[in-house]
């Protein structure tokens, strides 16, 4: 087994923009993203879903290219381009042909410098957004399952806890000045990472970063909110009620130790044991063996991506006839056994392979689907943001190729505590069971 | 604070010459079964990807039951003569590996990906799936139950709904029509059945397997050869399957949905196939009509109108047809109006010729989108099984751009005309009926129907 040797430079603007540049020419294609350190965790009180709206206004027309250029300049130079919003991070992101590369750049320095919309593109943006809205979850069968529903069961810090979709009183009631504003605060370049993959060397990319960016001046750094969370001493729980799907479902969720620590990874291992597939615990139990579950999955969702309060966090969908507290004994009865018995050294062994092929998996593709190397791309954005150190995409693995199995059995009796925990059950209405 | 505003350089700038895109060389073998075998290098990461595909999927098995070909993908994992689910599911853990079975209409296939370090050992455990199954009646059970649920699941998803509807509506008796089983067709299924549709599709001749990664080729050439030499079967025999009448006129059918507060919309016509050779003719039309973001439909329905947030058209190849589709959740409102662009969009393109910039940008998109499939490894296995599962010319990979580009403002025209049959357009709309039936209605003779199929009106 090879060390991990990626590549990656690293260097700072004078107005503060990190530019990190990972070369690689396999194809003759660049990946090159913007991470704003700013995500729907701390968007402001009273504005819930403005962050993600704020993104769409970023498509929207900058300071020399209008309306529609944007999409229009990358589709045709023959890339794609989106844009999405975090827990604590907002990014815009393009894969093209690397002969493209001066013109997103330019592209991203236009909107970094100075958005130009105005209410029309607002109101039509709101639109938009409310049909993301709808498709995603108010006309979908467990739409927003779990990840709308237990923020508010689960934490009590509102940055932590509310809806960051935003409730539609919330985004009408969003201005332009709100926009401006928000900009301003947190869209500077002191509070964001340029990254640039692919097919261009460093010395290149780095010119081009200079001469595009250097001259956006900085502004004041950024003042986030504390997002940190009451100590917890009781299980909470909480009901919503699912208006087109027809399976009970409940969602549990244990709040993660803190980042780059031994215990955060530990417990990724322990989420592999957990929610690996069909052969994690919780599958094989549930839907395999006791057969009482039709769905059960979950995990860390985006393990090196967030930077507050977080959960570890499992998702069932069970069978009518059988009671939500026959599953929920179920799926106790799996932590259980894992806090009392630990896991084997062979289990352990596999979940290592498992997770160092999973990781190379997210480094090639990741959530991006059809973008190349979009995962290297967020790793790198996520380590320079919180970290300060785009290296540690070649290190961090061995973190988690270290934990023994007494460390697996630690975080399982300390973290998997109900005071630790929160559960959300979402049952199909009596209207909903009858119609079907 | 900055008292003074730098500025950008105003102008966007020109793109630089294009770097030559270099597709790897793909080794083509075929085993003394049958068997054919396609290996492609790429060192993006040290893993690789793969597909064992038999060219029968639910549409070759539909005689017998309706998706028993999936069914007996589902199976496949469940257990062999040598291993039982729960030792296939550690061993492929151990492997670092993920895998599924699965069919569509037209094919089945093992798809797997892992570490290059172990790249024979789960070599070896997809042959074992291939010729090993053991179909265990217990793991059927379960699976028949846990398919039961899933497909009451899928009835209340919109898209589910409109995607069915459109397949019964443009392939009637064809096998094509039928997207899903029903639940008395599930509970109907056989052991008997699965495994004879394991045993006619699953063999060698059927077969082709592709892999792409971080290996060696002659290396992994050797392996295959000792994991699949042994093995051996017939190709199945194809049923025909009757031709499906095309509809004409523009018919409207309701599926409704008490409660929803947003309509889908899905229209179609018949198309052509990836073999057909104006396919690339069609690519390049859908991608202005609405298959890019850039496209005309997105920028006027969404970026003008914000009727909908994810607007797409797309043409849809089945091996024996293909069908254009558009698509687009919208507000309840404004089914009538999305509708009236839809249809402005389509006969503009099929009454005006696109304009020789517009028509280059779209050029320049398919062609840099296509190239992108070279970056990764699981890019490149689909660009390379599209290749081989239609049988397109060896040279399909190197000579797209230049076919792309050669496409004139004419072509459009003509491919707008022939295959984005506005008169034709069969429309889908899932919905409450109470929101939007007035609205459906202006658009043809209408049809209701409730999700679980059954005709209201």
């Amino acid at each position: 087994m090879k060390p991990l040797q990626i590549p990656v430079e690293h260097k700072t603007l004078g107005n503060g923009l990190h530019v990190v540049v990972a070369p690689d020419s396999t194809a003759p294609v660049v990946t090159v993203g913007v991470y704003y350190k700013i995500g729907f965790r701390l968007e402001p009180q009273g504005r819930s879903g403005f962050a993600h709206l704020f993104e769409h206004m970023m498509f929207q027309g900058s300071e020399n290219a209008a309306k529609m250029q944007h999409i229009k300049l990358i589709n045709s130079s023959g890339g794609v381009l989106n844009g999405s919003t975090m827990y604590d991070v907002t990014n815009y992101y393009e894969a093209v042909p690397s002969n493209a590369l001066e013109r997103v750049l330019w592209l991203e320095a236009d909107r970094m410098r100075a958005l130009k919309v105005d209410d029309e593109n607002l109101r039509n943006q709101r639109d938009v957004v409310k049909e993301e809205v709808r498709v995603n979850v108010m006309n979908q069968p467990y739409g927003g399952f779990p990840w709308l529903d237990m923020p508010p069961v689960a934490f009590r810090n509102w940055a932590n806890a509310h809806n960051f979709y935003g409730d539609f009183a919330d985004l009408d009631a969003a201005s332009l000045a709100d926009v401006q504003a928000f900009f301003r605060t947190y869209y500077v370049p002191n509070n964001a990472v340029l990254l640039i993959l692919g097919d261009v060397s460093p010395a290149d990319a780095f010119a081009l970063g200079e001469k595009h960016f250097a001259n956006i001046p900085a502004g004041p750094a950024p003042k986030f909110a504390d997002s940190a969370e009451p100590k917890q001493s009781e299980e909470r729980r909480g009901h919503v009620v699912e208006k087109f799907g027809t399976l009970p479902a409940m969602a549990i969720g244990y709040v993660m130790p803190q980042r780059r620590t031994p215990d955060w990874c530990a417990m990724a291992l322990l989420d592999q044991a957990l929610h690996g597939g069909r052969a994690g615990r919780i599958y094989r139990d549930l839907v395999l063996e006791k057969q009482l579950a039709v769905e059960a999955d979950g995990g860390i969702d985006d393990i090196f991506g967030y930077n507050g309060p977080t959960q570890m966090t499992t998702r069932i969908l069970h069978k009518p006839e059988i009671a939500s507290d026959e599953t929920l004994a179920a799926f106790n009865a799996v932590i259980h056994d894992v806090q009392e018995k630990g896991i084997t050294d062979t289990e352990l062994e596999q979940l290592k392979v498992k997770w160092r092929s999973d990781y190379f998996a997210t480094l090639e593709g990741g959530r991006g689907g059809y973008m190349p190397r979009y995962g290297l791309m967020h790793l790198l954005a996520c380590f320079t943001l919180f970290d300060g150190e785009p290296q540690l995409v070649n290190a961090i693995l061995d973190g988690f190729l270290a934990v023994t199995k007494d460390q697996v059995q630690g975080v399982a009796r300390r973290y998997l505590q109900p005071e630790n925990r929160a559960i959300v059950f979402r049952k199909p209405n009596a209207v909903s069971q009858e119609a079907a | 604070m900055a008292t003074q505003v730098s500025r950008a350089a105003s102008a966007v700038p020109e793109l630089a010459p294009e770097r030559e895109v270099r597709w790897p060389q793909r080794t083509k073998h075929k085993l003394a079964n049958g068997l054919e075998v396609i290996l492609v290098e790429s060192h993006t990461i040290p893993k690789f990807h793969g597909e064992l595909f038999f060219r029968s999927g639910n549409a070759a098995a539909s005689a017998r039951a309706a998706s028993l070909a999936e069914m007996t993908a589902t199976m496949v994992r469940t257990g062999t003569t040598k291993s039982t689910s729960r030792e296939i599911e550690e061993r492929l853990r151990g492997l670092g590996a993920d895998l599924s079975v699965s069919a569509g209409q037209d094919t089945s296939a093992i798809s797997f990906a892992g570490l290059s370090d172990y790249a024979e050992q789960l070599l070896q455990l997809v042959s074992e799936l291939a010729r090993e199954a053991s179909f265990p009646a217990a793991e059927f059970e379960r699976e028949r139950r846990q398919k039961l649920e899933e497909v009451k699941l899928e009835r209340t998803q919109p898209g589910f709904l409109a995607g069915e509807r459109l397949r019964k509506v443009l392939f009637d008796r064809h096998p094509y029509a039928l997207v899903s089983p029903t639940e008395d067709q599930v509970a109907a299924y056989s052991l008997d059945q699965l495994q004879s549709v394991y045993r006619d599709f699953y063999t060698p001749e059927n077969a082709i397997l592709l892999l792409v990664g971080d290996f060696d080729p002659v290396k992994m050439q050797a392996a295959v050869e000792q994991v699949f030499d042994s093995w051996s079967g017939k190709k199945p025999a194809s049923p025909d399957s009757p031709t499906p009448p095309k509809p004409t006129g523009r018919k409207v059918y309701l599926v409704h949905v008490p409660g929803a507060v947003q309509a889908q919309i899905l229209c179609g016509c018949h198309a052509i196939t990836r073999k057909h050779p104006d396919w690339i003719k069609v690519g390049l039309t859908n991608s202005i009509y609405g298959g890019a973001f850039n496209s005309r439909l997105v920028m006027n329905i969404r970026e003008d109108k914000g009727y909908t947030y994810s607007p797409r058209s797309a043409v849809n190849p089945l091996r024996q047809y293909g069908f254009f589709s558009v698509s687009a959740a919208v507000r309840n409102e404004v089914v009538a109006a999305s509708l009236t662009e839809i249809f402005y969009e389509i006969d503009k393109l099929r009454s005006l010729s696109v304009p020789e910039s517009e028509l280059t940008d779209a050029q320049n998109y398919l062609t840099g989108v296509f190239s992108m499939g070279l970056a990764t490894q699981s890019g490149l296995l689909s660009q390379v099984s599209t290749l081989a599962l239609n049988e397109l010319p060896g040279d399909y990979l190197e000579t797209y751009r230049q076919k792309v580009r050669a496409l004139t403002p004419g072509d459009v025209l003509a491919a707008s005309r022939t295959y984005l049959e506005s008169a034709n357009m069969q429309i889908v709309v899932v919905g409450d009926r109470e929101q939007i039936e007035p609205q459906a209605a202006l658009f043809g003779e209408l049809k209701v129907f409730d999700a679980q199929g059954a005709q209201l009106s």
